[in-house]
């Protein structure tokens, strides 16, 4: 291996073996308490670890979900505490290291996927609760998913101590976590457990979060992740607290935006779960950290459109049974999609469809999330309220669209209720059709 | 230009509506390979959607669905028709229509989805009518719950409101909610009359369902739903497809040939657009071909070996014609706006008369207080009437919030002499013939219908209703069934319990044709329940093989 | 399923179907021709109208149409795309419509009709032939219909006066099981009829 690696990595090591702040027996002996399961339990569902350690269909956290990245498929592991398959031999230490160091039990380093540079963040008292609440309450699962192999040279783990030292960590928050006041618990929840920035911030070459670009919106290779700083052009500065709360409590604000795809998945399983006091903690902190104006988004997403009145003039002709013709955007739009959101855009009175005008989605100069979100539809469940809506790729049981289709209709849908003609082709669809962050069962 | 082309699967179906996909679909995942021969294209829903918007006839239910001209179906219900040629004096009542395309009929149904009730299997035994089935509702019943799961239905809780079909496991998803027009009908039969008004069983969505939305009320289940919320067979088609399943779109099968003892089923033949033929060979055969063209299917494969047709030595084959028909009235009601037709269509039902010791002598019916959009005929109906401008909004808004529709399912019943033989005028560009039907109504079925007519009167009385306007005389209601009837007795039936044909050991029909008696329920669960079975024992056979 | 047969025959619920059916054929011979068609090759998507080419070099009725079509509903405001597809239909059907929508305005002209009441009631006085034109104007406007053809749906006139309660098939904006909720109440209407009344024909399906 290189020398200059070889150096960093005996510093590294040794560093390592220094690092005996907790116990290092197993934490078998004492039954945890209600209020720490209950404290760990919520921690991990702060920090969203279901949503990357179970695949769909799977047990809750026997791992197995595949992710894309640059570098190939990450697969998450097994964290139930199964002995053989799990962390079930995990002493509280070997725990801490794994989730604010990015180092297995075994010593070998986990790849950034696991987000462990935000986790670094947590204080000892949150990591303990979640490591009782993983051992003691979630059910062992014997399946060990299948090894992640990253092209090289990621697939040499050790080359993770490297991109450490670049990336960073965050030195750990201290204290009893619940009691910071709103900003700091906001910070908090933030940076060191919902880990916002994985995915809004944007990252350099070396694929770590760019310095000073804090939530200033990144593409997660299909999906965007928009800029959630309050700049008031590029962000979400016109947005209220309360919009944000509701926002992440029920994945929907009518008049703003709603969440699909991975961010559906973060409200679905992290966010809608969240106490008031928290959700206006996490609001009030991204409400204030420092605005970054976008790069092509100069008028806010969710301000374009107006409701459409057209009359519908037809042709009153029929075609046979197998003409399967391609149409055009306002064609594919009228027979797909304005029976839910409106020949004229509104949505439905209830907004359960919502309206494609004042949407942030619609209005983004990105066309990103909206090709996604026609491709693969959402499907996302937050409190009492499934919202559900079908995909139109080749997999879909209600309409099969094409490439051209697909691009014919975001456009048109664009041009009539958004930001204007991006002039999507078929090419782009094509290449997000395959290449999202997949689920791969 | 004629060309074989040999292709082969342990499995050949012919047909891709519910009965036939939903076999494929489950023995394909079991790792059985399968061929669908479908006489019709692949279709799709966006088209549809368009053509019903474009559709001036809106009633029509074929109107969306131009057929193919290698594979035509019934291009509406006018007696006399293009297609399907109806005979005998209730010919009208005959004059079905089905879809001959990738996923069948289910493409315009009303999704419901009723099991059959256990008498219904025991007709004769209960009541010295009609015949009963080879197999009894116990026996069915995991698969019509099988069916159930399949299609995504909703129903109401056994302990609330109970059906009268024993099930041991919940609806998949819990009953849809009814609209007020029929909430105030319910509040009206339970108040005035001895009857009750039920949630009916819909294979309709009321929470996302096997990736599909929940239902949104468009109304417009017949003839096409525009989002997916309903059942059709197309997702089956899908499903089988990711399983493994090999599906041939226009695909018409001709012939069923045989080995030279005439025991076992060889291949099938089927003729492609252009008439070049294709043989497709198999260890056993499924013919799910809806009940009119799988008789038909088995009358035209007619050679010297088996001179009735295929499956025939009972001579029951076409015979024993039954469908539900039924009694409809339209008025003004005289109470409050209702305004039906928010909401899916059929979703409520008076189901006081699906049983009963009086069925001795008349038959069953149910009755449903249809929620149609009626906006479209009052319209025409208030510019016949001379109204224009003001006044005539007025009447249109007046009508539509206060129509009401009442029709029945009234039970046929096995009748040898209503017959589908093979036109000898007509045929089509494949040079295959047209089916004829000859249909009497039963007796039975008549004085059902006076006696259902009896509680429309009763129920219009109630509701203050005028401007009654009876449809006349009889109507099919596209559940014709028993072609090809069930039966323990070779001689006196096509298929047994398993619908196997009695005389080819490796056929089976999937299909309502093999049913022995109408109920009152509609029929597809129960064809899609009795194909699940088939799928089973297919399963089973090839795994012992 | 059934079949859908609703209907409101005003003097012929007591004839066999195929009586009915037969009447119904004299009236309805473009139709059956439309239904014959269905099982063979069908017209391309997007086919031009035909009437409408011949509208295009600045036909002079195309506006007075729309003039008397709001004296006919009483609206003060109608569309005029529509206006125009729908005179374009009605005049491909019937060649005699243009000069009898023209002679329709002059008789609106004329006088000071208040109401679409009192105008169709002279016109069917002064000529009968205004009745059909004025069925014809109806059909349009309220069902989106012209020449056997749909020319509007969802914006035909009838969904309009509904929308309180009801909406077009296939274009429910109410959500899931919005169905549930009351709906308004209607007052039995008080209005007259403006013209003799017709048989009430529905179409076979």
């Amino acid at each position: 291996m290189p020398d200059l690696a070889r150096k960093i990595l005996c510093s590294v090591l040794t560093a390592g073996t220094a690092l005996v702040t907790l116990s290092m027996a197993p934490a078998r002996a004492d039954e945890p308490s209600a209020e720490l399961l209950a404290r760990g339990e919520y921690v991990a569902t702060a920090g969203d670890c279901i949503a990357c350690h179970t695949r769909p269909g799977g047990k809750p956290f026997a791992g197995g979900l595949s992710m894309t990245t640059p570098m190939g498929n990450v697969i998450s592991t097994n964290i139930t505490p199964d002995p053989d398959h799990g962390i079930g031999k995990y002493t509280e230490q070997e725990f801490e290291q794994s989730v604010r160091h990015g180092i297995r039990r075994d010593g070998s380093r986990l790849y950034p996927a696991m987000p462990y540079v935000s986790y670094s963040g947590m204080t000892d008292e949150d990591v303990k609760a979640l490591y009782a609440w993983l051992m003691h309450d979630v059910k062992p699962v014997a399946e060990t998913p299948p090894a992640t192999e990253l092209n090289f040279p990621a697939n040499l783990r050790i080359t993770m101590a490297v991109w450490n030292l670049v990336a960073g960590s965050t030195t750990p928050e201290t204290g009893d976590s619940a009691t910071f006041d709103k900003l700091r618990r906001g910070r908090y929840l933030a940076h060191a457990l919902e880990h916002c920035g994985t995915c809004h911030t944007p990252r350099n070459m070396m694929l770590t979060e760019k310095e000073g670009s804090y939530l200033a919106g990144a593409s997660l290779l299909g999906w965007y992740a928009p800029d959630i700083t309050p700049s008031k052009t590029g962000g979400i500065g016109n947005w209220t607290e309360d919009n944000l709360v509701a926002y992440l409590r029920t994945g929907h604000v009518n008049g703003l935006s709603q969440a699909a795809g991975p961010m559906g998945e973060v409200v679905e399983h992290s966010t809608s779960h969240l106490t008031d006091a928290d959700l206006h903690a996490l609001a009030a902190y991204i409400l204030q950290v420092p605005a970054m104006d976008d790069d092509v988004d100069h008028t806010p997403r969710e301000q374009f459109g107006q409701v459409l009145n057209t009359p519908d003039i037809r042709t009153g002709e029929l075609t046979r049974i197998d003409r399967l013709d391609e149409m055009d955007g306002q064609h594919v739009y009228d027979a797909n999609c304005a029976a839910c959101h409106g020949d004229n855009g509104a949505g439905t009175d209830d907004h359960y469809a919502p309206s494609l005008f004042h949407n942030g989605v619609v209005g983004s100069a990105r066309p990103d999330n909206l090709i996604m979100t026609v491709l693969h539809g959402v499907d996302r469940t937050a409190g009492n309220e499934h919202a559900f809506m079908p995909g139109f790729d080749q997999k879909s049981d209600v309409q099969r669209l094409s490439n051209a289709e697909i691009a014919s209709v975001v456009n048109y849908v664009m041009t009539t209720f958004g930001s204007g003609n991006h002039n999507v082709t078929a090419e782009q669809v094509g290449t997000m059709r395959s290449g999202e962050a997949t689920k791969v069962p | 230009m004629p060309s074989e082309q040999d292709l082969s699967a342990d499995v050949v179906i012919v047909g891709s509506g519910v009965a036939g996909s939903s076999i494929a679909n489950e023995l394909a995942r079991a790792g059985i390979s399968v061929i669908v021969l479908e006489a019709g294209p692949r279709v799709d829903r966006q088209h549809f959607v368009e053509n019903f918007r474009n559709l001036e006839n809106k009633p029509s239910y074929q109107g969306p669905f131009p057929s193919v001209p290698w594979a035509i179906h019934p291009p509406n219900q006018m007696t006399p028709n293009d297609y399907l040629h109806t005979t005998g004096p209730d010919a009208e009542a005959y004059q079905q229509v089905y879809l001959r395309m990738m996923g069948g009929t289910t493409w315009h149904w009303a999704g419901c989805a009723w099991r059959y009730l256990p008498s219904d299997f025991e007709l004769k035994t209960r009541y010295g009518q009609g015949r009963d089935w080879a197999v009894k509702y116990e026996d069915l019943e995991p698969f019509y719950y099988q069916a159930e799961v399949m299609m995504g239905v909703c129903g109401p809780d056994p302990a609330v409101e109970d059906l009268g079909s024993p099930r041991r496991q919940p609806y998949p998803m819990e009953a849809l909610p009814i609209s007020y027009a029929a909430q105030q009908f319910r509040k009206l039969v339970s108040e005035k009359t001895p009857y009750r008004v039920v949630h009916e069983p819909q294979a309709r969505n009321t929470r996302p369902y096997d990736n599909r939305p929940t239902c949104e009320g468009h109304n417009n289940c017949m003839p096409i739903c525009p989002i997916g919320a309903m059942y059709n067979g197309s997702y089956s088609v899908y499903h089988a497809e990711a399983a493994g399943a090999h599906f041939v779109p226009n695909a018409v099968v001709y012939k069923i040939e045989r080995d030279s003892a005439n025991k076992r089923v060889t291949a099938v033949h089927y003729y492609d657009p252009d008439k070049g033929s294709h043989r497709v060979t198999g260890k056993y055969f499924v013919i799910a071909a809806h009940c009119i063209e799988t008789a038909k299917l088995l009358l035209v494969s007619a050679d010297e070996q088996s001179p009735d047709g295929i499956a025939n030595s009972s001579g029951h084959v076409g015979r024993n014609m039954m469908d539900h028909t039924g009694v409809q009235v339209t008025f003004i009601s005289g109470d409050k706006a209702l305004w039906p037709g928010r909401g899916p269509l059929e979703t409520n039902v008076i189901d006081n008369f699906r049983d009963g010791t009086w069925r001795n002598e008349r038959g069953a019916y149910l009755v449903h207080m249809v929620d149609d959009n009626q906006v479209d005929l009052a319209t025409s109906l208030a510019i016949s009437k001379g109204y224009v401008g003001r006044e005539l909004e007025e009447q249109i808004r007046y009508l539509a919030s206060h129509t009401v529709r009442l029709f029945s399912h009234n039970e046929g019943l096995a009748d040898p002499d209503n017959r589908l033989t093979l036109s000898q005028t007509h045929k089509d560009v494949l040079g295959i013939p047209h089916p004829e039907v000859y249909y009497k109504l039963p007796e039975y079925t008549v004085k059902s219908c006076e006696h259902t007519r009896g509680l429309f009167r009763e129920l219009i009385g109630l509701m203050h209703g005028t401007d009654e306007q009876w449809t006349p005389g009889y109507f099919p209601q596209d559940h014709p069934a028993g072609s090809t009837i069930m039966g323990t007795d070779p001689r006196d039936s096509v298929v047994d319990g398993f619908c196997r044909t009695h005389d080819h050991e490796n056929l089976f029909i999937a299909s309502s044709a093999v049913f022995s008696s109408v109920g009152t329920g509609n029929i597809t669960l129960t064809v899609a329940a009795l194909a699940l079975r088939v799928a089973d024992t297919l399963k089973k056979e090839l795994a012992h093989a | 399923m059934a079949a859908d047969r609703s209907c409101f025959p005003t003097n012929i619920h007591l004839a066999s179907p195929n009586a009915m059916r037969m009447r119904r054929a004299l009236r309805m011979s473009r139709r059956d021709m439309l239904l014959g068609a269905m099982g063979a090759a069908v017209v391309a998507l997007g086919a031009s109208r035909p009437g409408f080419a011949a509208t295009e070099e600045a036909d002079p009725v195309v506006p007075l149409f729309l003039a008397v079509s709001q004296r006919l509903t009483d609206r003060d405001v109608l569309d005029p795309q529509i206006s125009h597809a729908l005179y374009a239909g009605i005049i491909h059907a019937n060649p005699e419509r243009r000069e009898q929508i023209h002679k329709l305005h002059d008789l609106m002209a004329s006088g000071s009709f208040a109401s679409a009441r009192a105008l169709a009631s002279a016109a069917e006085h002064s000529d009968p032939v205004f009745k059909d034109v004025i069925h014809e104007i109806m059909t349009g406007w309220y069902r989106g219909v012209a020449d056997q053809k749909v020319v509007v749906y969802r914006s035909a006139l009838m969904f309009d006066i509904t929308k309180d309660a009801v909406y077009p098939k296939t274009y429910a904006a109410g959500g899931p099981f919005y169905w549930t909720q009351t709906p308004p109440e209607v007052a039995v209407p008080t209005g007259e009829p403006a013209l003799s009344p017709s048989k009430f024909v529905v179409e076979p399906t």
